[in-house]
């Protein structure tokens, strides 16, 4: 690791001091206001650090320096500095130094996971979201709801990283390498790989997408979600619902742009065909459900089927959009649903206190009469989560279905009516889940008070569900700054139109990245930044 | 003029946004704002040059990326001027009605009230597909609240079966109206660097039609799919036959200013869409379907009627000649004549007057009796002299009689149907002429329930219900409610008795819309005699009443 990728990585490593400093003062100092102050700045520093970096080209193997990474990055921060937030008071934590401590190591690990280009730190990277998560569910609560929440999460989690890992074994084994640009070269064909092992970019592919699938919730992958939500506080019900999910999708599109080559129009149907059957079984179970963090689990579910036909339309229209927006629309729609669920969980941790969470739809009924504001926010969230205009969760749908119907029949080898009959029932399953969602509104707002809720989660909490919703209102009446964001994130990179398979490859195995077309790539997007993505109206 | 469309556009936003707190200041608010807006409407209807012209355009860059261009535009045409005028009229019933009626949570209701008339306002002027697509959407979230928290005994399910419904049908127009977008995108150019991606809806509308001219335009299976998937959001708006089941219930269950403005001007957003889009944009699916489209335009005309003749309930008797009105209306767009079609759009007004006006009445009735049952009520033509009158006015004009604005828009509508089934020699038609004559039957049954309505109301021997000791005494109408319905009963009686005043303003561009359409029936072989000629004339009857 030279020392430009450990400057690159200083925003990681002032995280992991403030961590570590967290882990190893607790154990002496038992002030817990104190840690949080700590944990905030600590993030806080690392914001600065990270505002003052430029995307530019990786000299180091192991990291990209690309507008992903950054986007990646940002948002690891952001879903950081609000999560600890919502945790402010915790309700139920015993240790909140060892709580703070390993939600920082998870925002490390979901930076890592936008940064890695190789097989070895992404896969570290992914356990260092998981392993702190194991112990973030474990921490505090000790009745049997938890403890089966805690073991259920811990024991799918592990096998999902197994069968992760045996993708990346066949991965490596055709390759050679862990190196992800050469992994691509290879599967290209344009550097041999191990005599007959290329037709296994298939199998690999499969593996890994279904060992992603795991983190990002998705059909078949799904069943834990309900019961791991239903058992853990408000905020490891948040963080589930959006930090793996974030890291799942920056993995499967860092890998994919890898593992692609040979296989793509296998690798987008198998996506599209998740992505439809995720949302479906996700919206129309959701309609049954009468616990809110069940109800938003399986919410979470089927928004992840979303953002799968967000990625297969990326995966199909790679090389026809310009510019490198074909992720606008996956980025977009996982920001604004972070947002509404972020929001909403924060909403319901304020109204509950030390030793009462709350739990069912039912106990909702007329908060807007007592709790106005609370009651506000969360429809504010509900009504972007069901895709309502002029919410910022409008422009999420638009584009994912827009993205749809635009991919190009060349594109898609003739089969773009798989993506129109994909937006078809994408849009009929935005109006189941505007079912559910309105369930809740109208529980607050239609239905007499049955008990006033004690709002005694404190301030911080409500304020961050309040910022989520007017992020949300202004975002969805002013989308532009949001898709500026949000456009020019993809991995650097030849696109694959470019990397056309060379018979002729002889020797040339690439063992350092310095490749001269994943360099050349990686500077034209440096030099143009954004451009190409956001002409100026 | 930009800048008045403009100000009336947001000023009800705004005044939603202010704070306030009580009751009164919270209706006087409203009131001001209804009346701020309807002042400016007034004054953007009086300098309105009848030309096919957009007019008081306001356009600003919204969101954008490569190739894609989603603006802020905004303007005003023949079509969307007079809806325009009937929402802002309208509001001023709404907020009137709603004075006494109205005690909870005042602020909040006045509030959605006038977040309503914004979106409202806005689908008909906006003119952008993007634009539209959300202002058509947002009105569902203050209805949905003016439903659910002050509608009456069902209002929760009233109000979730009105959101869902509308809703699922409403995704798949979105659909519809991006695939018109990304179609039109596809065919700009075959060099992908020309390519420009509008979501203008005039450039749309003329690019498309230019394509046909090139000799490339869209397949007959894709305008049939878009149509259909169009079809889905505006057929429910409508409602036609047989998507009308959430209309009846959310209209019954809604509060009194609600059903005013969900029958005076959210229907309209149906028809609107179908002429804005269906038949400006898809010219072919819509000569090829109109055999189609004209039979459940009538089965909902005589569903609605007959269903009318058989309730025991004001509100929901008026609720079924809603849908029955509605599908007259849709049957005069569906006729793809120029007559029948500006009668359509003639009807959609009238019909917002009188059935939001008769909703109104019907709210006025159940503060004094709590009873909308037609069984506890008789003979209160003696009792309320002046309530009675207004009521008539509106029934009559509901009915057609000539003079008032409703014998119009049924005149036209079926003048022109009859001109287009008399006119088609191709192989339909024979199922046009049946529809035409047909759809004379819903004029005497429309004439059936209404009076047949009037007369155990209002004559016969008094008759009201059971009355508690501490119940106020039952008055006639007072200044508010005069004040509320007297511009209803004008406006009516000025479009029965000077309709080209409003025909000149309709005609040009509604014209220009359905010429299309008009163009790909007569190009099918259906109806080789040109209209136009034929049309000049008899346009200038209505004229001359």
């Amino acid at each position: 690791m030279t020392s430009a990728s450990i400057q690159f990585l200083l925003p990681e490593i002032l995280l992991l001091v403030a961590a570590v400093t967290i882990y190893l003062g607790g154990a002496f100092f038992n002030a817990r206001r104190r840690w949080r102050w700590v944990a905030v700045i600590g993030l806080a520093m690392a914001a600065l650090v990270l505002a003052r970096q430029q995307p530019g080209v990786s000299a180091d193997g192991a990291i990209a320096f690309d507008q992903l990474t950054f986007f990646g990055r940002w948002l690891g921060l952001g879903f950081g500095l609000l999560l600890i937030l919502i945790a402010f008071r915790p309700l139920h934590l015993g240790g909140t130094p060892e709580y703070l401590g390993s939600l920082l190591l998870i925002v490390v690990g979901l930076m890592l996971v936008a940064s890695a280009k190789d097989l070895v730190l992404l896969f570290l990277a992914l356990e260092l979201i998981s392993i702190p998560t194991y112990i973030v569910l474990y921490l505090g609560r000790r009745d049997a709801a938890s403890q089966e929440s805690a073991a259920k999460y811990f024991f799918l989690s592990v096998l999902a990283s197994a069968v992760l890992l045996y993708g990346f074994s066949f991965l490596y084994g055709t390759a050679g390498s862990t190196n992800l640009a050469n992994i691509r070269l290879t599967l290209a064909g344009q550097v041999p790989a191990v005599a007959g092992l290329l037709p296994l970019g298939k199998l690999a592919l499969v593996l890994v997408f279904a060992g992603l699938c795991f983190r990002i919730a998705a059909v078949p992958f799904h069943f834990y979600a309900p019961d791991v939500y239903q058992g853990t506080s408000q905020v490891n019900a948040a963080l589930l619902s959006v930090i793996p999910k974030a890291a799942g999708l920056l993995a499967m599109v860092r890998l994919f742009d890898a593992i692609l080559p040979g296989s793509d129009a296998y690798a987008w149907r198998t996506v599209l065909v998740i992505a439809v059957l995720t949302m479906t079984f996700g919206n129309v179970l959701a309609l049954w459900q009468d616990d809110l963090r069940r109800l938003l689990a399986y919410s979470s579910i089927a928004n992840a089927g979303y953002m799968l036909l967000a990625l297969a339309v990326g995966l199909v229209s790679r090389d026809s959009m310009a510019g490198g927006t074909e992720w606008n629309a996956l980025w977009f729609y996982l920001t604004v649903y972070a947002l509404g669920t972020i929001g909403a969980f924060a909403v319901l941790e304020h109204l509950g206190r030390p030793g009462l969470r709350i739990d069912g739809v039912e106990e909702l009924a007329g908060l807007a009469r007592t709790r106005p504001a609370a009651a506000g926010v969360l429809a504010v969230c509900m009504f972007s989560l069901a895709g309502i205009p002029v919410l910022a969760g409008f422009w999420g749908k638009f584009l994912v279905f827009g993205g749809a119907l635009y991919v190009q029949p060349a594109a898609a080898g003739g089969f773009q009516w798989w993506f129109v009959g994909a937006a078809v029932i994408g849009v009929l399953n935005a109006a189941i889940a505007a079912a559910y969602y309105l369930r809740i509104v109208g529980v607050m707002y239609f239905r007499a008070p049955l008990a006033t809720p004690p709002a005694g989660g404190g301030y911080s909490p409500g304020a961050v569900g309040l910022v989520c919703a007017l992020l949300l209102v202004v975002g969805g009446i002013f989308p532009q700054p949001l898709m500026s964001l949000t456009s020019g994130a993809c991995p650097s990179g030849p696109k694959l139109s470019d990397v056309r398979p060379v018979a002729e490859a002889g020797e040339k195995r690439a063992t350092t990245p310095a490749c001269p077309m994943i360099r050349g790539g990686g500077e034209k997007r440096g030099t143009n930044g954004q451009l190409p993505a956001m002409p100026a109206t | 003029m930009a800048a008045l469309l403009l100000i009336a556009l947001f000023l009800p936003l705004l005044g939603a946004v202010l704070p306030f707190a009580s009751r009164q200041t919270a209706q006087r608010m409203a009131l001001g704002v209804a009346v701020v807006v309807l002042a400016l409407t007034v004054n953007l209807v009086a300098r309105y040059p009848a030309s096919t012209e957009l007019t008081a355009t306001v356009d600003g860059a919204w969101l954008s990326w490569t190739g894609a261009d989603i603006r802020f535009s905004i303007a005003l045409d023949g079509l969307s001027l007079w809806l325009f005028a009937l929402t802002s009229l309208l509001m001023i019933v709404a907020v009137l009605v709603s004075w006494e009626a109205i005690k909870e949570q005042a602020s909040l209701f006045y509030r959605l009230l006038l977040i309503l008339e914004t979106g409202m306002l806005g689908v008909f002027v906006a003119q952008d597909i993007i634009l539209f697509y959300v202002f058509f959407e947002f009105t569902l979230i203050p209805l949905f609240f003016l439903i659910g928290i002050w509608g009456s005994d069902q209002r929760r399910y009233a109000a979730i079966k009105f959101f869902l419904f509308t809703l699922a049908g409403s995704v798949l127009t979105f659909l519809g109206l991006l695939s018109l977008v990304i179609w039109n995108y596809y065919a700009s150019s075959s060099e992908p660097a020309l390519r420009v991606m509008t979501f203008s809806i005039p450039e749309l509308t003329e690019s498309l039609q230019v394509a046909v001219l090139r000799g490339a335009g869209m397949s007959l299976a894709l305008q049939v799919a878009i149509f259909v998937a169009l079809f889905a959001g505006f057929a429910i708006k409508v409602p036609l036959f047989p998507f009308h089941t959430w209309l009846p219930l959310a209209h019954v269950e809604a509060p009194t200013a609600g059903s005013v403005v969900l029958a005076g001007v959210l229907l309209k957003v149906g028809t609107y869409g179908f002429l804005r889009f269906n038949l400006a944009m898809l010219p072919e699916a819509t000569a090829a379907l109109m055999p189609w489209l004209l039979w459940l335009a009538l089965a909902g005309t005589l569903y609605g009627a007959f269903v009318a003749l058989a309730q025991s309930d004001i509100k929901r008797l008026i609720a079924y000649s809603s849908v029955s009105h509605m599908g007259f209306c849709m049957l005069g767009l569906f006729a793809l004549n120029r007559l029948s079609v500006q009668g359509g759009v003639l009807q959609m007004v009238n019909h917002g007057l009188a059935t939001g006006g008769l909703f109104a009445v019907v709210g006025m009735l159940y503060e004094r009796y709590h009873t909308r049952q037609i069984a506890d009520l008789g003979g209160l033509a003696r009792r309320l002299p002046v309530l009675s009158f207004f009521a008539l006015v509106l029934t009559l004009s509901s009915i057609a009689l000539p003079g008032l604005g409703g014998f119009v828009g049924e005149f036209l509508v079926l003048l022109g149907v009859f001109q287009r089934a008399w006119l088609s020699d191709g192989p339909d038609w024979l199922q046009l002429r049946t529809i035409a004559v047909v759809s004379v039957t819903a004029v005497v049954l429309g004439a059936w329930y209404m009076l047949w309505l009037y007369q155990r109301v209002f004559f016969g021997p008094l008759r009201e219900p059971a009355r508690k000791s501490d119940d106020p005494p039952v008055r006639d109408l007072g200044l508010r409610e005069i004040l509320c319905l007297t511009p209803l009963v004008v406006t009516l009686l000025w479009i029965g008795l000077q309709p080209q005043f409003f025909l000149d303003r309709i005609g040009a561009t509604v014209d220009n819309l359905v010429k299309p359409s008009v163009r790909a029936m007569d190009s099918g072989g259906r109806s080789p005699v040109p209209i136009s000629p034929v049309s000049d004339k008899s346009s200038s009857i209505p004229a001359n009443l």
